[in-house]
């Protein structure tokens, strides 16, 4: 590996000294690109078309399979040896920026002007949200390519009116009343934190790494986290409620018992079977906190194509990167893959706003929060879901819930080590 | 009993330390009273064989010492010097806009330093033995030569490799082997354990260092980690002793049962069932396990059977269960009971295949003179069966022992994904009530990066371990039990 490395800077400054031309063009640049299995011939057409705009140069381009969803994983094992550009989905950003295995894209505006971009483009060509979560202390470390890691709610129009969907309450009743169920995951912090950001508390994290919580006091809008757990007992505890295991979604939207479910874009195939021609989806409902109706927020989340930290070639990486997310491509990813775009533009089309999927999402959006946490975040707070879901609290026991709301706090904002 | 017990561990650490000591009074031996050839051989490895004529050893040595040397210069000094801080360079990178690329510096990487350090001193213990070895060597040759007795020539020396000096031939290969992919890991593990290699500290982008016991203070509630780390690691271990108790005995006592049955003559068609047992073995656990996991998850097709024959409601009202399902592999004691009664049914086909192949060599006089003193067949069971199976398979059982204290698979495909702990000081630690050790200690490495807690944990198992082996396998089978049987 160094040796490699030295040699790679050998080389560098050997055609620095042989040729002030602005790019070497004898040498082939070799970069390895990793995406998700389903998104691989739609990837290698990209690349073509990458190619293609830099006749110039001779790439050796390798297309790798790692999803969005395990890229950390297979990253952090081995940061040196990752690919140059990868595709992930943004949860991830702190633990790569941390381990240094993305760049900081900032340093890169001169590149990007091989493209006729500048990095302000970049951030304002994708929606607001997006380039939020992508941006790390100030400094973007990613290119936003999708819009649609987000949850909502898929309903079966045939049993549930738009005004049952409006809330948790009505749409329960209404659900009880048709004998089906309406189904959410409660044990993971990505889904039970909906509750929470809807009422209007907040994660954050510290500059050491350790996650911010504020759900065990009282939130900006008035409420005490205790009234919000109040709220989700009396939704986990009605017998048209259905807890859903974290994974088993699909599953469970496959049996046939439910009439609504809390997921996203990747369960509208199973949700457009299951319901047929009742097939609907709209934003999640409102609960009822402290006697009132508070809006049920969600977790915004994204994809992302970031550069390596430790890639060599690191220009001509981060030109791959911003043309595998630019507004052409990212239109390609909604033809093909039904992707949600997060480029305004393709965000706008009449063919997005027609996908009942990607709709809802965007309506779900107003509400959706960037989930700015770090890893001791998951187990606590899994099991806190869980503790709901399974009954353990009881509604009408302040200080049981006051307990375990502290003792979930103490453990996400435990440090890091 | 106990005594000679004790005795002879005592031999055996004795008799370690005895060898080593004749090796080192060989080599004083050697060096003092070997001739001038004998003493150049300390500096240049050939020379004794090069005064003995053995010109191709002397070759061959010196360039084993120059490949040493070559080692050490080239690659270990770039490791082992840094040894004692593990680096201090931390990563820095410039682009450079001419030729579009990072230019690095030469930064450290920890565990680089770490791997390659204890790997070159893995190579340097070797060479020292050699060296060594090399100077009694040539002093026997050199003594052999003062005796006028015939000294080997090259071809000989080889020719004695595939004859009286076979074994050596037949066990380098996997000495090299144990050495590069057991050895060296494990020196590894147990280094990492005595730093803060975690999140805040992974290579390449960050250095770790060295922290002495802290890891392990922590592990035994001195603080430092979460408050609960202790709390979760105490039950966890707990779970893991009794997993690995049951998880032994039950398919042990029913393989033996079972096989019984199939070697009964009232049984038909014996081969048929041994076949059905088998397939469950043929098929993957990977495969199976997952399967199951789904029969009995919360929404799967046992908890429907269930609450169609009415079963849930039942169990609903006599308060043992207080969900709308029942909670087979999501809630503690219901997982643990499963976890283990699942694991029969893929382990009891194993000890179903050993058991009869040890009850075909039943001593068939001693069956018969029992049946013909009138012995029950429970009898027969109890005092012959039994004590011939224990003592035959009493090895292999202390090692399925072992095993299913690190019985990863089992555990891991059946709850990951499933099960959710509801102990919030389980949680905070990131344990659940059905972890093993290993369990915990590869999500704390694979979604923590909290190697070095992983490390101490991993140090920990083994040690339960070798103390639970090294006490069950003198109980077991030392002291000449073997005689009983004879």
């Amino acid at each position: 590996m160094r040796v490699k490395k030295v040699l790679a800077c050998t080389l560098a400054a050997a055609t620095v000294m042989s040729s002030a031309a602005y790019v070497s063009a004898e040498e082939t640049i070799s970069l390895t690109l990793w995406g998700a299995e389903e998104d691989q011939t739609l990837l290698g057409e990209l690349v073509e078309e990458f190619k293609a705009q830099y006749p110039d140069q001779t790439f050796d381009i390798q297309i790798g399979v790692e999803s969005e969803s395990t890229a950390k994983d297979t990253i952090l094992t081995d940061v040196e040896a990752a690919a140059d550009v990868f595709a992930f989905a943004s949860d991830q950003i702190f633990d790569l920026v941390n381990a240094g295995a993305l760049l900081n894209l900032e340093e890169y505006g001169e590149v990007l002007s091989m493209a006729g971009k500048t990095l302000d483009d970049v951030k304002a060509a994708n929606v607001a949200g997006s380039v939020e979560a992508a941006t790390v202390d100030g400094s973007l470390y990613a290119f936003p390519r999708a819009a649609d890691n987000g949850y909502f709610l898929y309903y079966d129009s045939s049993v549930l009116t738009e005004e049952d969907v409006a809330s948790w309450d009505s749409l329960l009743a209404a659900a009880e009343a048709a004998g089906k169920q309406v189904g959410m995951t409660l044990a993971s912090g990505w889904y039970n934190a909906s509750f929470f950001y809807g009422a209007g508390f907040t994660n954050a994290l510290n500059e050491d790494g350790t996650t911010a919580m504020d759900w065990n006091g009282t939130s900006p809008a008035g409420y005490t986290g205790v009234d919000v757990v109040k709220g989700m007992i009396g939704i986990a505890s009605s017998p048209a409620f259905m807890a859903i295991a974290d994974g088993d979604i699909t599953n469970q939207i496959a049996g046939g018992q439910l009439c609504a479910v809390v997921s996203g874009t990747w369960d509208a195939q199973a949700a457009q079977t299951a319901f047929g021609d009742g097939y609907a989806a709209t934003k999640l409902p409102t609960f009822t906190v402290a006697g009132e109706q508070v809006q049920q927020g969600s977790v915004a989340g994204y994809k992302f194509v970031g550069v390596n930290g430790y890639s060599v070639n690191s220009g001509w990486a981060v030109l791959l990167a911003e043309f595998i997310t630019n507004e052409s491509s990212q239109q390609k990813f909604f033809d093909q893959r039904e992707s949600g775009p997060s480029n305004s533009n393709v965000l706008a089309s009449d063919a997005v706003s027609a996908n009942l999927a990607l709709s809802a999402l965007g309506k779900q959006a107003e509400f959706g929060v960037v989930q700015n946490v770090g890893g001791k975040f998951w187990d606590p707070s899994a099991t806190f879901g869980e503790l709901i879901a399974q009954g353990n609290l009881s509604a009408d026991d302040d200080a049981g819930i006051q307990e375990a709301l502290d003792t979930l706090v103490e453990g996400v904002t435990a440090p890091v080590e | 009993m106990a005594n000679q017990k004790k005795g002879g561990a005592v031999a055996a650490v004795g008799g370690f330390f005895k060898s080593v000591g004749g090796f080192l009074s060989d080599f004083g031996t050697a060096f003092v009273k070997g001739d001038v050839f004998v003493k150049l051989s300390a500096v240049w490895m050939g020379a004794g064989y090069a005064r003995r004529r053995q010109y191709a050893k002397a070759v061959i040595m010196t360039a084993l010492e120059a490949a040493v040397i070559a080692f050490t210069i080239v690659f270990a000094m770039q490791y082992v010097p840094k040894f004692g801080t593990l680096g201090t360079v931390t990563m820095e990178r410039v682009f450079n806009m001419q030729t579009m690329k990072s230019e690095f510096n030469d930064y450290d990487n920890s565990f680089s330093i770490l791997l390659f350090s204890l790997f070159s001193f893995v190579i340097w213990a070797a060479a020292l033995v050699i060296w060594m070895k090399n100077i009694i060597n040539v002093y026997r040759l050199q003594k052999m030569d003062e005796a006028g007795e015939h000294i080997n020539t090259f071809r000989e020396d080889l020719h004695s490799y595939i004859e009286d000096k076979f074994h050596i031939t037949l066990l380098t290969l996997p000495v090299l082997g144990i050495t590069v992919f057991t050895f060296v890991p494990i020196l590894l593990l147990i280094f990492v354990a005595f730093t803060n290699y975690d999140q805040q500290h992974m290579p390449p982008s960050a250095l770790f260092s060295w922290t002495g016991f802290t890891n392990f203070l922590s592990l035994f509630g001195g603080g430092g980690l979460t408050t609960t780390f202790s709390y979760a690691f105490v039950r966890v271990l707990g779970w893991t002793l009794v997993w690995a108790f049951f998880a032994t005995f039950t398919t042990y006592i029913g393989g033996i049962l079972l096989s019984l049955l199939l070697n009964s003559q009232k049984t038909r068609a014996p081969r048929f069932w041994r076949t059905l047992f088998i397939i469950t073995i043929a098929v993957p656990q990977f495969v199976s396990l997952l399967l199951v996991r789904n029969f009995f998850s919360n929404g799967g097709i046992v908890n429907t059977i269930c609450a169609n024959i009415g079963l849930t409601g039942f169990l609903r009202n006599i308060g043992l269960v207080s969900t709308s399902y029942i909670p087979f592999l999501s809630a503690p004691g219901w997982a643990h009971v499963m976890i283990i009664l699942i694991n029969i049914w893929i382990g009891i086909p194993y000890q179903m295949l050993i058991a009869t192949g040890v009850l075909m060599n039943l001593p068939a006089d001693q069956l018969e003179s029992a049946r013909v003193d009138g012995a029950k067949p429970y009898q027969i069971f109890a005092k012959i069966t039994m004590p011939y199976m224990l003592f035959v398979t009493g090895p292999a059982l202390v090692t399925d022992f072992v095993k299913n204290i690190n019985n990863f698979n089992v555990i891991y495909l059946l709850t990951e994904g499933v099960y959710t702990t509801t102990n919030q000081a389980m949680a905070n630690s990131q344990a659940k009530e059905v972890d093993l050790l290993v369990t915990w200690l590869f999500r704390l490495t694979q979604d923590y990066y909290n190697y070095k807690m992983a490390s101490a944990i991993g140090i920990i198992v083994f040690i339960i371990c070798a103390v639970f082996t090294l006490f069950a396998f003198n109980r077991m089978i030392g002291n000449g039990r073997e005689e009983d049987y004879q």
